[in-house]
């Protein structure tokens, strides 16, 4: 066993290895800050601004994973969120599936438009997401909406274990992701076309159809990812998500999945967002305000993206 | 030997600027269906007011455009440039303006060495530096929108009806256009986005020439916001909008970039900003709500990202 923690050993499990030290790193620091971090309390709330975020960074990252970027995720979960609060006394339950298909919907729009009508990403989800949030402020006509629905509410706030419904749904959710990416041929697909495009091609994957079904995968948990959000937070206007972009971006990076695409995946992801919600978590404590917090983030998510992009396989960047 | 087809000139300048078909389309549709109030000298004005506003933060970004990189850090010059005028005005009086180049070029500069070296794709770093510019303004600036008196001079009236917004434009727009059309660094910059591969291959020192296209567009964004910050009210939002970034990107997409880069350039984005400012005023005039405004905007972002990559084989396209 000695061998097992060589050098060598530790230089090949670097993307792992270093998540996890930084994590460590911010866990103990902020601990010493506020030794209240670490108790039931501040656990809780903690798994309460995980949860959400891991859901919607799992989407995400099959996304970069393939060497794409889904700029549109936060407008998704916000319209779904929405669309929950204000059609569930109308719809009743059936107000969840539209709302997961509506989102499944503008993945699957997103894939098309980089899949088949040659649009880049970013640029395609950055369209979407106009356009999602307009029908968004169309709904709600920027009105805060709150969900009187206790039996909704109960998806996310039922405490098991003492700890709240939608840690369970986040963990089953990433564990299922994990699954997918790691031993499934969607999950080889995916990693494939993000190592290679033309190699992908060229071994007989339907890269067209592969891209598709990751943007609509990417859609349906930002869908899920919204309502669960939803059913915690009990309310909501179009401020929802508005900031999360950043974090959620930078969560996955930092995580290991690097923007070069075709390595890392939702298991490094959960680092990723351990790290990102700790550090946020104790910018609040630390009374933070919102511009500087954006700040931070900004540079965090420029850091981690120099600090992971694989620059011996890539030849262009643009 | 290909066989040479002389074509009607006229007719070969709308087959390679579709957009100039719907930009007449859109006059005649417009004055149409509003005979009273599309045609007024207020209406042109206006129009001609938005696309000052478009061409000036459009005009940096599309030559990085050409090089087939995104640069999104504009409306992040703009807004952190306002707050710097404001906090070095009392210091330095009305020579406080010359803070938007510097900081355009600093910033064009810094961005250029990071995508060159660092290799991190365009659009996610100047995202971050973006939202990192957009927290800065908002922490320097207290939360509140600054206004600073002293500069009306740079907008005061020469000529009726035509604001002096567009005649300080124009020797920015002449220098722009004369720098991608007739100079080496703008067929560099061709080239470099039509195959940067072979571009490295025939000699030209790509990462250089990719910096000095950041730093380019960073320098005419700035100009051009000493122009735009009068014009614009004389203070900034603290507020970060996703409409002022989309709506330059639309001009520069809708005037026939591709965003793969190669073709194109400052000269088409004249057409798209004028374009968009014709389509936005006609809409505007119809008294259709504004969150369907924002849809339609993001309609058409996407539809002319589709029009303007129509035949492109062989690009990988992430």
């Amino acid at each position: 066993m000695v061998a097992t923690f060589s050098w060598e050993w530790m230089k090949r499990n670097a993307g792992t290895l270093w998540p996890l030290l930084v994590a460590c790193v911010i866990i103990l620091g902020f601990q010493a800050v506020n030794p209240t971090f670490l108790k039931y309390e501040g656990l809780v709330t903690l798994v309460y601004a995980m949860s959400y975020f891991l859901i919607a960074a799992c989407g995400l990252t099959f996304v970069i994973m393939m060497g794409s970027f889904d700029f549109s995720v936060p407008s998704v979960l916000k319209l779904a969120a929405l669309f929950c609060v204000m059609y569930i006394e109308k719809l009743g339950f059936w107000a969840i599936p539209f709302a997961l298909l509506v989102s499944t919907g503008l993945g699957l729009l997103n894939g098309v438009l980089l899949a088949y009508l040659n649009v880049p990403s970013f640029m395609a989800t950055l369209g979407v997401s106009i356009v999602v949030e307009g029908i968004g402020l169309y709904l709600s006509k920027g009105f805060l909406h709150i969900m009187y629905n206790e039996r909704f509410r109960a998806l996310a706030t039922t405490f098991i274990f003492g700890l709240p419904s939608i840690f369970y749904w986040a963990m089953g959710i990433w564990a299922l992701c994990t699954f997918v990416a790691l031993c499934t041929p969607f999950g080889r697909r995916t990693y494939a076309i993000g190592g290679n495009l033309t190699a992908a091609r060229l071994s007989g994957i339907n890269v067209e159809r592969q891209r598709v079904y990751v943007f609509a995968l990417s859609g349906f948990l930002a869908g899920l990812s919204g309502i669960l959000y939803m059913a915690q937070l009990g309310g909501g206007s179009m401020l929802i998500g508005s900031d999360m972009s950043i974090p959620l971006f930078a969560s996955v990076v930092a995580g290991g999945t690097a923007l070069s695409g075709g390595m890392g995946g939702p298991h490094r992801t959960l680092l990723g967002v351990i790290i990102i919600t700790w550090i946020q978590s104790g910018m609040l404590m630390l009374a933070l305000g919102r511009d500087i917090q954006m700040v931070i983030f900004g540079l965090i998510a420029v850091g981690v993206a120099i600090a992971t992009m694989d620059r011996k396989r890539i030849r262009v960047v643009k | 030997m290909v066989k040479t087809r002389r074509v009607w000139y006229p007719f070969f300048l709308l087959v390679r600027h579709p957009v100039a078909i719907v930009l007449v389309g859109l006059v005649v549709l417009f004055s149409l269906l509003y005979p009273q109030r599309f045609l007024t000298t207020l209406n042109l004005t206006t129009i001609l007011k938005q696309f000052v506003t478009l061409v000036l933060f459009a005009l940096g970004p599309s030559m990085v455009v050409v090089t087939g990189s995104l640069d999104l850090s504009y409306v992040g010059i703009w807004m952190l440039g306002g707050v710097l005028v404001w906090l070095l005005t009392p210091v330095l009086g009305l020579f406080a303006i010359c803070v938007f180049p510097l900081l355009g070029l600093g910033t064009g500069f810094l961005v250029g060495v990071v995508h060159a070296r660092g290799k991190v794709p365009s659009f996610i770093l100047t995202l971050c530096l973006l939202v990192v510019y957009w927290g800065l303004t908002a922490a320097l600036s207290g939360g509140y929108s600054r206004t600073v008196k002293g500069y009306e001079f740079i907008t005061a009236s020469l000529v009726p009806y035509i604001p002096t917004a567009f005649l300080w434009s124009l020797p920015l727009i002449g220098a722009a256009i004369y720098l991608m059309v007739r100079t080496r660094v703008g067929l560099y910059l061709y080239a470099i986005g039509s195959n940067e591969e072979g571009a490295k291959l025939a000699g030209i020192p790509v990462e250089k020439y990719k910096i000095l296209a950041f730093t380019l567009s960073g320098l005419f964004t700035g100009l051009g916001t000493i122009v735009l910050f009068q014009h614009l009210g004389g203070s900034v939002p603290v507020e970060l909008n996703l409409k002022n970034v989309v709506w330059p990107l639309v001009a520069i997409v809708l005037g026939g970039t591709p965003l793969v880069g190669g073709s194109g350039g400052p000269q088409r984005t004249l057409l798209g900003a004028l374009t968009f400012s014709v389509f936005y005023r006609g809409l505007y005039l119809s008294l259709l709500h504004p969150e369907i405004l924002q849809l339609l905007v993001g309609i058409l972002l996407i539809v002319s990202i589709v029009v303007g990559a129509r035949g492109l084989r062989g690009v990988e396209i992430t």
